[in-house]
């Protein structure tokens, strides 16, 4: 019964477990590895919903222990917007 | 150019600014959701006293409270990006760019997901989702339910969406994969569910009085856990059954459930199907802290304060000069500590902008004992080893800044 079920992991790519799972297992590959090879955490919501069970497998399979640093760098945008937002640069003094 | 710019406008950034304005700073709160109060809005519960607690009430006093004060509240903002500049910050937002002397991010928390077969399918919502669903936007979230996942947070939540007149059928397990170790294993569960046995009638009094015994006991007590699972407020709450799948074509038709061992492994042959047109998965929280991390500010990851968090110390400062942190991205833990945490922050922030007073000390040390009375007082605790955690924290910061 076990792996038969596909368990998507990150939404916005749709990548599943089983690909990561087999991803870290062929390439011993970081956070950051992962992601370059998966698209796992390159999407919509800048990895805010599968960047926990990311970490999870990646200590599962790779004994990574937590770290100083959060292990996929969080870059902006932290949240979706325009590129017409990204480059007006308003100022608001209000 | 405001003199402190708060990102959150919960029971932390309220309580912040409140303290700003008490002393007259130039302060702009901004927060991504349509109306101020952060999570106290979805809060409902009874306390032990026999008190309720509720959010909408605790979110409008405190907004009277800054309204009284002539505080500026933009809500719908959301920040996507900060830069450190001159003397200050300059915080990047969907309606333009703000710059502040001081920055407290106050931000929260985020839900982690349970990830199991089904689980992106339309009627899949978090529990938090179904908290906001319930009480903020009175909202059905469906007419009967399961929740997946056992921890303090779905229990409390179970209980409102039961108030609501939302039938939840019961509480279970995901089934054990590479991902949900820490939520589909009952043993672990068992542990983290110590702090609200005493929220269950006897049957969990009972299995409570075993946790102090030890390892042993509690083994026992998973070993011996009732098939019929033990009920809180009439809802089964299991730890021998995991839910295996979500089933359905557009949307959550049912769930397959399965019994498990005591140490999280499916039994054959004991499948069901059980006929839901909604799921709640539980995964727990974690301190909700990219703007922190965009900055540059160092990190440490603490179990106990639920994961990766900015390092801070007690008086609620980072490293980085100019940036504070309160409420439950500095760790999880209830609204009253958010609360007392946000007005601390406020006053140190207060310090740093020059005030010089023997009243302001007063306060500051008046408010650092405030939030370490909420924390010992607190009826729930999201981690048991909190105190620890803030313990780690503040050597972290120690050492950070004295090398």
């Amino acid at each position: 019964m076990k792996g038969l079920e596909k368990i998507i992991i990150c939404r916005c790519e749709e990548v599943d477990l089983e690909e990561i799972r087999q991803t870290v297992s062929q390439y011993g590959s970081s956070a950051r590895e992962t992601k370059l090879r998966t698209r796992a955490g390159m999407g919509y919501c800048g990895g805010r919903i599968c960047r926990p069970m990311l970490d999870a497998i990646l200590k599962k399979i790779m004994g990574d222990k937590p770290q100083d640093q959060i292990p996929l760098k969080i870059q902006p945008p932290v949240r979706p917007v325009t590129l017409a937002r990204l480059g007006d640069g308003l100022h608001h003094d209000d | 150019m405001h003199d402190v710019l708060i990102i959150g406008a919960g029971p932390a950034g309220l309580a912040a600014a409140i303290a700003c304005r008490e002393w007259e700073l130039n302060v702009l709160v901004i927060d991504e959701f349509p109306q101020p109060g952060g999570r106290l809005l979805g809060q409902l519960h009874q306390e032990p006293s026999g008190r309720w607690w509720n959010g909408i009430d605790e979110a409008r006093n405190l907004l009277d409270k800054a309204n009284d004060l002539d505080t500026k509240i933009r809500c719908g903002v959301s920040a996507y990006h900060i830069e450190k500049v001159d003397h200050g910050f300059k915080v990047h937002t969907n309606q333009g760019v703000y710059e502040a002397t001081n920055l407290l991010i106050a931000t929260g928390a985020a839900e982690s997901a349970v990830p199991i077969p089904g689980w992106t399918l339309p009627g899949v919502i978090s529990i938090g989702a179904a908290q906001v669903m319930t009480n903020v936007y009175r909202v059905r979230v469906g007419h009967k339910g399961i929740i997946v996942g056992v921890n303090v947070l779905s229990v409390a939540i179970a209980r409102e969406l039961q108030l609501a007149g939302v039938e939840v059928h019961s509480m279970a397990l995901p089934a054990l994969n590479l991902v949900n170790e820490e939520h589909g294993h009952p043993k672990k569960v068992m542990d983290r569910l110590l702090p609200i046995a005493h929220l269950a009638p006897s049957a969990w009094v009972r299995l409570g009085r075993y946790f102090a015994r030890g390892t042993w006991a509690r083994n026992l007590a998973v070993r011996f856990y009732p098939r019929q699972g033990v009920k809180i407020w009439g809802i089964p709450i299991h730890l021998r059954k995991a839910v295996t799948k979500i089933n359905g074509n557009d949307q959550v038709e049912s769930v397959t459930v399965c019994d498990i061992t005591p140490d999280g492994d499916l039994i054959p042959g004991t499948e069901q199907t059980i006929s839901v047109d909604f799921v709640c998965i539980a995964g727990g929280l974690y301190p909700l802290a990219e703007l922190a991390a965009v900055l540059g500010c160092p990190f440490r990851y603490i179990e106990e304060l639920g994961g990766y968090v900015p390092v801070h110390n007690e008086q609620m400062e980072t490293p980085l000069d100019g940036l504070f942190v309160a409420g439950n991205i500095t760790g999880i833990e209830n609204a009253k500590v958010a609360r007392a945490q946000g007005t601390l922050a406020g006053l140190s922030i207060v310090k740093r902008m020059g005030q010089v007073t023997g009243e302001l000390e007063e306060m500051i040390d008046d408010a650092k004992e405030r939030v370490q009375r909420e924390r010992e007082e607190a009826i729930i605790q999201f981690h048991p080893g909190i105190q620890q955690g803030r313990i780690k924290m503040e050597a972290v910061y120690k050492k950070i800044c004295t090398t």
